[in-house]
């Protein structure tokens, strides 16, 4: 599974940190850091939460 | 029947605002009146003081208001103030000014910032409970919440927290008369930037690491910003600071006195703290901004002119069924919980990772010291307009012996 996340819509809400830290690295303003990521074996469900989470549905799974 | 060159179809009021943002008869009614407006339709046209606007109540259309700052514009964010003799920076500002600002203010509030403010966060909790755990009772409002959030603030800012009252007072008269104040209001705004402008000249002299402080020395665009923009700025990060989460916190402690099992599930498992704080973030969401249309646009199908204000009610959002399953009802451990309480779009709270830091904090710390508490029956709870919030929460306890 993989994630995107549209940097142009991530406002820093910070969501997605906060559901799955161990997916979801932020830059030093609390932004999304990477604008693509590889979920690992397992991390499915917080994957999915982050992107669930996120208010400007900024992040969608490929 | 129209004619070809008959003038276009004017659209006619149907709701007033001065209506709509008004004290209610019972604590928290005042968000059950957007579900029957979501209900009715996807928008409404009305007037504000005779300007007319439109107020959106579907979270897709408010979502998509607020992330499109160019139709949308933060120039004016009032229904009634379609051409505002004031400026708030950044909150009145756009893309790509509004960007800049955002860049400067943004490693005072940014995660890792935050966090390194908790010791003195919990600290300051503590302070006030200290004061009050014995006590048995206390109006939560002024005893707790108005204390709370406002001395983190004030510190962060670089304001004498023993000016703490007047800033509250000043507050006041900016944000809780809505229109019916209108003068006291700008009067207040004058007074606030008195004060700010003799505290930049003494930072000046003198800088410390606090916000005023460091934000005297910025520079946009290679030019340092000016006296003016330095008032509106801490006149803009005075307001958003001292009101928000003392509102939040009292909706919530409102919450959790009037509904014991969820008192008596977080008390048994504090991990849910987190997930109910969200939940009242998305329940009880006060903060209603506008907006101020640049171009021709439709919404769900209404003709928005240019120069109209549109309002987006954030509890209209928050309470969307498409959105929520069960959205009138308070799920402490609701999952997907993508709620627009901190806004959408450029403007996203700034605060909104030092507010949840606070409630956090302040809802925990309160927990651990009282589990057990109920409303005071002979006292009623009162709300207030414009900006709408609780003006006291009256709360007994058994204070442990």
């Amino acid at each position: 599974m993989k994630i995107v996340i549209d940097k142009d819509r991530c406002r820093g809400h910070a969501r997605c940190n906060a559901l799955a830290p161990e997916l979801f690295d932020l830059d030093d303003l609390g932004y999304a850091a990477a604008g693509e990521l590889e979920v690992p074996e397992g991390g499915e469900r917080a994957a999915l939460a982050g992107v669930r989470g996120c208010p400007e549905r900024a992040i969608t799974t490929v | 029947m129209t004619v070809a060159g008959d003038p276009p179809v004017e659209q006619e009021p149907t709701i007033r605002y001065e209506d709509i943002n008004v004290p209610v008869s019972a604590p928290c009614a005042h968000f059950d009146s957007y579900d029957r407006l979501r209900e009715q339709a996807p928008a409404h046209f009305g007037t504000a003081l005779g300007h007319e606007f439109w107020l959106l109540t579907r979270m897709e259309d408010i979502r998509a208001a607020f992330q499109d700052a160019a139709t949308f514009s933060s120039s004016a964010v009032t229904p009634y103030e379609p051409d505002p003799p004031y400026k708030w920076i950044p909150e009145m500002l756009d893309p790509p000014l509004h960007t800049k600002w955002r860049h400067l203010l943004g490693p005072f509030f940014a995660p890792g910032a935050v966090k390194r403010l908790r010791p003195r966060v919990e600290a300051r909790f503590e302070e006030i409970m200290d004061e009050i755990v014995d006590r048995g009772s206390c109006d939560y409002v002024a005893d707790v919440a108005l204390r709370f959030p406002n001395t983190i603030f004030m510190e962060l800012m670089g304001l004498p927290v023993s000016d703490a009252d007047r800033f509250q007072r000043w507050e006041t008269a900016i944000l809780h008369a809505g229109t019916s104040d209108r003068d006291a209001a700008y009067q207040a705004m004058g007074e606030v930037n008195a004060y700010f402008a003799e505290l930049i000249a003494e930072r000046r002299k003198s800088p410390r690491e606090d916000i005023v402080s460091v934000a005297s020395t910025w520079k946009i665009d290679g030019e340092p910003v000016t006296e003016e923009d330095l008032h509106a700025l801490c006149l803009l990060l005075f307001m958003a600071g001292l009101d928000t989460v003392a509102q939040q916190l009292s909706y919530s402690m409102y919450h959790l006195a009037n509904h014991a099992e969820d008192r008596r599930r977080l008390v048994e498992d504090p991990g849910l703290f987190e997930p109910a704080i969200e939940e009242f973030l998305r329940y009880y969401a006060f903060v209603s901004p506008g907006r101020k249309v640049t171009r021709d646009v439709e919404v769900a199908g209404c003709p928005i002119k240019a120069g109209q204000m549109v309002w987006l009610p954030i509890a209209s959002a928050n309470r969307d069924p498409e959105e929520f399953p069960d959205a009138d009802k308070v799920i402490i451990d609701r999952r997907d919980n993508r709620h627009l309480a901190f806004g959408g779009g450029p403007h996203r709270c700034l605060g909104s990772h030092l507010a949840r830091q606070e409630l956090l904090v302040g809802l925990t710390g309160w927990h651990r010291r009282i589990p057990d508490y109920r409303l005071d029956p002979d006292v009623p709870v009162s709300e207030h307009g414009g900006q709408v919030g609780l003006s006291n929460l009256p709360l007994v306890w058994e204070p442990r012996a």
